[in-house]
């Protein structure tokens, strides 16, 4: 489903990601974890076709990204730091330009779907500054998902979420699991990040340093790797 | 094109909800008018004279003012990458915003030239359609120029500030041919007198849209 080789991103001197190879098959759920300025979020970036990088290749079913390729793009759907909402638009249209440019049909229909799924069936008029921020996080999920992506890419997605947001957002989840979507979560969240994860890794200093399929390590023992990882590498 | 217009609708539905843009170039426009009436000695030189090259440079600084903002709203919650991620292509993108800030500044040049009208006693002249038309191609080059340089300068610390630096010289060619079709058609002369005026500004337009569609793509990629 997804091919990473090689991936390298610079930012002048600094190195974010060095030479990453990542292999996920349709259906899994990688997360991986890391330090701060591990790389994370520029991996993701990669993945989601959002960053160029300065070496290597990602491929999406064999079909290598291609920034001019706009098809390649409706495989995928992220949720980032940042919401990529307007501020001043309503939750609904918010969902509606997105929807349009993507070429959606029946928004009519799929808008109030997709906003229900997410707890906001009465909040699609409203102004997404008047939102909570566990709100406006599970409006970037809907946004992220309108199109039903093969590839999920997630950034810190529980950040700042009350235990309500955090149980809708683990439900989303779930389903995407269930129906075989790819997805790849950056997290600090241990707890949320193995409760769906199918492989797991640990990236620091721009290089995945350890990975494992997730049902081989239960939490203490995450831990304790997590710690031998980070502590131990060079 | 439906992703041009689906950007066209986001941009206006932005600026309805704000007004942030144009209440700001609404204001500069009639400061800009009763400033430049007082300035003037009308015992020295006749309004008249001077108005046409007044009323361009009051839309290319009041274009500058609003124009340097256009990516302003994009970024408060990184929407600009999600539409950088959406599949529309970026050109589409480009004359979408592009369109839309034809569609503000038009508006803009609109009420520049109305003010001016009412402080310098200008008559609209006997060729009313051919007067919006020198404005409407000289605004259309403008912001063709100035939603690329916006792009530009938003990912550049200096910000709005560098956009002026960037712009003004590249246009040069629509003041000096806007400003002479719009002297001699407030001046009544007739139409064929500035029809190579305005098929340079049309030359112009269509040159800044083309460049500007095909360059974005370089300016906003990471």
């Amino acid at each position: 489903m997804v091919e990473a080789r090689g991936l390298v991103r610079e930012y002048g001197a600094v190195v974010a990601v060095d030479g990453v190879d990542l292999t996920l098959g349709e259906g899994e759920f990688l997360t991986v974890f890391g330090p701060n300025g591990a790389g994370k979020s520029s991996l993701l970036g990669m993945l989601g076709g959002a960053l160029r990088p300065t070496r290597g290749t990602v491929a999406v079913r064999g079909r290598p990204l291609d920034f001019g390729d706009v098809a390649w793009r409706r495989s995928i759907g992220m949720v980032s730091h940042r919401g990529f909402l307007y501020p001043q638009l309503t939750a609904e249209e918010n969902l509606r330009f997105y929807g349009r440019l993507f070429g959606l049909p029946d928004l009519d229909e799929l808008i109030p779907e997709r906003l229900a799924r997410v707890g906001l069936a009465d909040r699609a008029r409203f102004a997404v500054h008047k939102l909570s921020h566990g709100m406006r996080q599970r409006l970037a999920l809907a946004r992220a998902l309108l199109h039903d992506p093969e590839l999920v890419l997630l950034d810190e997605p529980y950040t700042g979420l009350d235990p309500a947001a955090a149980a809708v957002l683990r439900q989303v989840l779930e389903e995407l699991g269930d129906r075989r979507r790819t997805v790849v979560m950056v997290t600090h969240n241990l707890t949320e990040g193995l409760a769906l994860a199918t492989r797991v890794a640990i990236q620091i200093r721009g290089r995945l340093a350890w990975q494992s399929v997730a049902a081989d390590v239960d939490r203490a023992g995450f831990e304790h790797r997590y710690h031998e990882v980070v502590e131990g590498w060079p | 094109m439906r992703q041009v217009g689906v950007i066209v609708w986001k941009d206006l539905l932005l600026e309805l909800r704000t007004r942030e843009r144009f209440a700001a170039m609404g204001s500069f426009a009639v400061l800009a008018g009763v400033l430049f009436n007082f300035s003037i000695d009308a015992s020295l030189v006749r309004p008249q004279d001077v108005a046409a090259g007044l009323i361009w440079m009051t839309i290319v600084f009041d274009g500058l003012l609003g124009l340097g903002r256009t990516f302003h709203l994009e970024g408060e919650d990184g929407a600009f990458q999600g539409v950088l991620m959406s599949p529309a292509p970026k050109d589409a993108i480009f004359l979408g915003k592009a369109i839309s800030n034809f569609v503000l500044l038009y508006a803009v040049a609109l009420l520049v030239l109305g003010v001016f009208m009412l402080f310098f006693g200008l008559e609209i002249g006997s060729s009313p359609l051919a007067l919006l038309l020198a404005l409407g191609l000289g605004v259309l080059g403008f912001v063709a120029l100035a939603t690329l340089f916006a792009a530009v300068s938003s990912g550049t610390r200096m910000g709005e500030t560098m956009l002026p630096i960037l712009v003004f010289p590249l246009l040069v060619p629509m003041v000096i041919y806007g400003a002479g079709a719009t002297g001699r058609l407030l001046a009544g002369r007739p139409v064929a007198e500035v029809a190579g005026n305005l098929r340079v500004l049309a030359a112009f337009a269509l040159v800044a849209l083309a460049a500007g569609a095909g360059l974005f793509r370089f300016v906003v990629e990471d």
